[in-house]
């Protein structure tokens, strides 16, 4: 899959997009970061993530990947368990919580 | 006090996708309810008549959607309800607000935006054991007075769980007027954050809760999504269901066949011979017959599909098998529907109701008959048993097998060719998120797992059966009129309308190299494709069985010509009970034709290729 990701901001490793965070982890979203596989569409992703409760500031926690590596992925937020697919994933920037 | 106005009032139920709120409807219609579609989309549309108010008052359950801003297909159907803008829907003039009170954040999120409308509204939390079993604490009077509408408490999959919104739903009705016209959707006047904040700031107030969910869950899915494990528990999951699909529908389909061919010759004795006698045992009863004889089938499919669905597992399954899915560009709930028609199409595609998305719903529909289905095994057998030398291949294969093998792959990649054809066509660079939710395990319940059941059989024997019947009649009238003279040298059928078309056809299927007998068995094909067997039985007037039969056809038909009969067989639609439930489950006249129409294009062009290509190998 071609790598068209965001531009350079998963140089800085303290945010980490959703699909690279370990199974197990939990983790506080920074922000939700446009991107440009949805096309015009994008906007509306994010608002369906944030409206769903993907909001900076929320805490989160992987629970596990679907059959072949890490797409599609599941993770709780505010109880809530969640698939999503990569692309929706690494629109979601987080910090890995430390202990 | 004047007198009041007997027009109806509309209700709609309003939640999140998995807050209770079919279970909620079932309690509210009891078994009264109608289930269809909506005017032009495949989204199911379930409306019923609500008791014990004062006045004559229908509900409306309306598909599950977790925002009126942003929407996918399917829910933008309820909003487009909700606002009055739904073709042939009436606007509701009060709506029913469900949360599943073990989840109420997410829920609470689309209560203030329906609020923003000025619609009059009943705040349900269901699921009110679950909660307080959690240790969950609700103060219903303070969230009622915050929110400024009524707030109930309801256990839906209990009897009289339901009482308190009954009760609501009176004293709401008592001075609800009915409006028409269509509403505005406001702007979107606050962000997401700020309602969210909001939510924060009335959850704090009004709701105690500990902070984590039952253990049992996550160690559920810990086994039910881990990689290897959980495709072991998915494997064995859909054994069962296939098994109990094949084998243990068919002693009870056998004794519909046997009860069938009883009441024939019950009725065929009271009536002289004739055409009237031929009209009810083999028109009527039989044609009855071949309908009725995929019931089982279907409630055994559809009686592991509900308890699947209800109890939370089938969006996991979804989840595990969304990648293999996608590149074909549809998601892991179409996997479902597609495997069951690998036994009949027919439920298959009944099946294809839990596919939420519209689009993906008619691309799984488009595609089910491509599965190879266990009608066509008669068919593949007879030719392959007559034609396909019995040898090993590779060492280690048998040649008819490795043919039979090709049969179904010829069909499963077919079908994602024209899956990925129609995701091309619709041409998004990335369509709507899956963004699946991964609901609370459940226990399912008989009340509802039942009615879910009567629902489905209901479906299938109303409205499929009145359109097969009437074609299996059709059927029977061509195939019997006009009858043969009394010195016919040759098989009845022959002189028959049928035989007159399939003769009349025979010009069209002459490049594919079919002669006019097999044109003739095409045309009783249509009312059930191992028919062609018996068909050809007939006019070959060959009898002594399978054996028999396939020894004429090999010193009658070219192999290449045999292959092109069994490419044919692979697409052709010829099942009218396929045709008859894509009408039905599409509602649409468009979208059966085309569905009609590409496989049959697929069908000649296909055998077309395969009788040239074996011709030049050969």
């Amino acid at each position: 899959m071609p790598s068209k990701t965001f531009d350079g901001s998963d140089a800085s490793s303290a945010h980490t997009p959703l699909h690279r965070l370990p199974k197990g982890s939990r983790a506080r979203v920074v922000e939700i970061a446009a991107s440009a596989l949805f096309g015009d569409m994008d906007d509306q992703v994010t608002l369906r993530l944030k409206e769903l409760g993907f909001l900076p500031g929320a805490t989160l926690q992987v629970i596990g990947f679907g059959l072949f590596g890490t797409d599609p992925i599941a993770v709780r937020i505010n109880g809530t368990k969640f698939g999503l697919r990569r692309a929706e994933a690494e629109k979601v920037l987080a910090i890995l919580h430390s202990a | 006090m004047p007198p009041m106005s007997q027009s109806v009032l509309h209700f709609a139920l309003v939640g999140n996708p998995n807050c209770g709120k079919t279970a909620l409807f079932n309690c509210l219609t009891g078994a009264r309810a109608k289930v269809a579609n909506y005017a032009g989309v495949t989204v199911e549309k379930r409306s019923g008549p609500l008791a014990g108010l004062s006045r004559p008052a229908e509900l409306i359950d309306l598909p599950g959607t977790y925002s009126l801003y942003v929407a996918s297909p399917d829910e933008q159907v309820a909003r487009r309800v909700i606002l009055g803008e739904m073709p042939g829907e009436v606007r509701p003039d009060a709506l029913v607000a469900v949360v599943d009170a073990t989840n109420i954040k997410l829920g609470l999120r689309l209560v203030l935006e329906l609020k923003a409308l000025g619609l009059p509204m009943i705040l349900v939390l269901n699921l009110a054991d679950a909660a307080r079993q959690r240790g969950i604490n609700i103060r219903t009077d303070l969230l009622a007075e915050r929110l400024g509408m009524p707030v109930v408490e309801t256990v839906a999959v209990r009897r009289n769980g339901v009482a308190a919104l009954q009760a609501a739903l009176r004293t709401l009705a008592l001075d609800l007027k009915s409006r028409t016209g269509s509403l505005g959707l406001p702007e979107r006047g606050e962000a997401v954050e700020s309602l969210y904040a909001r939510i924060d700031a009335l959850l704090a107030d009004c709701v105690e809760a500990p902070a984590s969910a039952p253990r049992w869950q996550d160690r559920l899915d810990a086994l039910v999504m881990h990689p290897v494990l959980g495709l072991v528990i998915l494997a064995a999951t859909l054994l069962l269901m296939f098994q109990a699909v094949f084998a243990w529908a068919a002693p009870l389909m056998d004794g519909i066949e046997a009860l069938v061919g009883w009441l024939g010759g019950q009725v065929g004795a009271l009536l002289p011979e004739g055409i009237l006698h031929d009209f009810v045992v083999d028109g009527l009863i039989a044609g009855m017959g071949s309908v009725l004889v995929f019931l089982p089938q279907i409630i055994i499919l559809f009686a592991f599909i509900l308890a699947l669905e209800d109890s939370g597992y089938l969006p996991r399954a979804a989840f595990l098998l969304d990648r293999m899915m996608r590149g074909v560009g549809l998601s892991g709930r179409s996997f479902i529907p597609l495997l069951s028609s690998f036994a009949c199409a027919v439920p298959g595609i009944m099946s294809t109701r839990s596919i939420s998305n519209p689009h993906e719903r008619l691309v799984t529909i488009m595609t089910a008959p491509l599965m190879t289905c266990s009608a066509r095994l008669p068919v593949y057998a007879l030719v392959i048993g007559a034609f396909v030398p019995q040898r090993t291949v590779w060492g280690l294969f048998n040649l008819q097998g490795v043919t039979l093998f090709c049969l179904y792959v010829a069909g499963i990649a077919s079908a994602a060719l024209v899956a990925w054809v129609c995701r091309r066509r619709q041409g998004k660079s990335e369509s709507f998120p899956l963004l699946l939710e991964l609901p609370n395990y459940r226990w399912p319940n008989l009340y509802h797992f039942l009615l879910g059941l009567k629902e489905r059989a209901w479906i299938f024997l109303r409205r499929v059966g009145t359109i097969i019947l009437a074609l299996s009649i059709v059927l029977w009238f061509l195939a019997t009129f006009p009858g043969a003279p009394e010195d016919a040298a040759l098989p009845a059928i022959e002189y028959s309308f049928a035989g007159k078309l399939g003769a009349l056809m025979q010009p069209l299927f002459e490049p594919l190299g079919f002669s006019w007998q097999m044109c003739i068995a095409l045309i009783p094909a249509m009312a059930a494709r191992e028919v062609a067997v018996s068909t050809l039985a007939t006019v070959y007037a060959v009898g002594g069985g399978d054996a028999a039969l396939g020894s004429t056809l090999a010193h009658s038909w070219s192999l290449p010509v045999a292959l092109a009969y069994l490419a044919w067989f692979v697409y052709a639609p010829q099942c009218l009970s396929t045709i008859a439930v894509v009408r039905r489950e599409t509602n649409s006249r468009r979208a059966t034709l085309i569905f009609t129409a590409y496989l049959f294009a697929l069908a000649y062009v296909a055998a077309l290729l395969v009788r040239h290509l074996a011709a030049a190998w050969a």
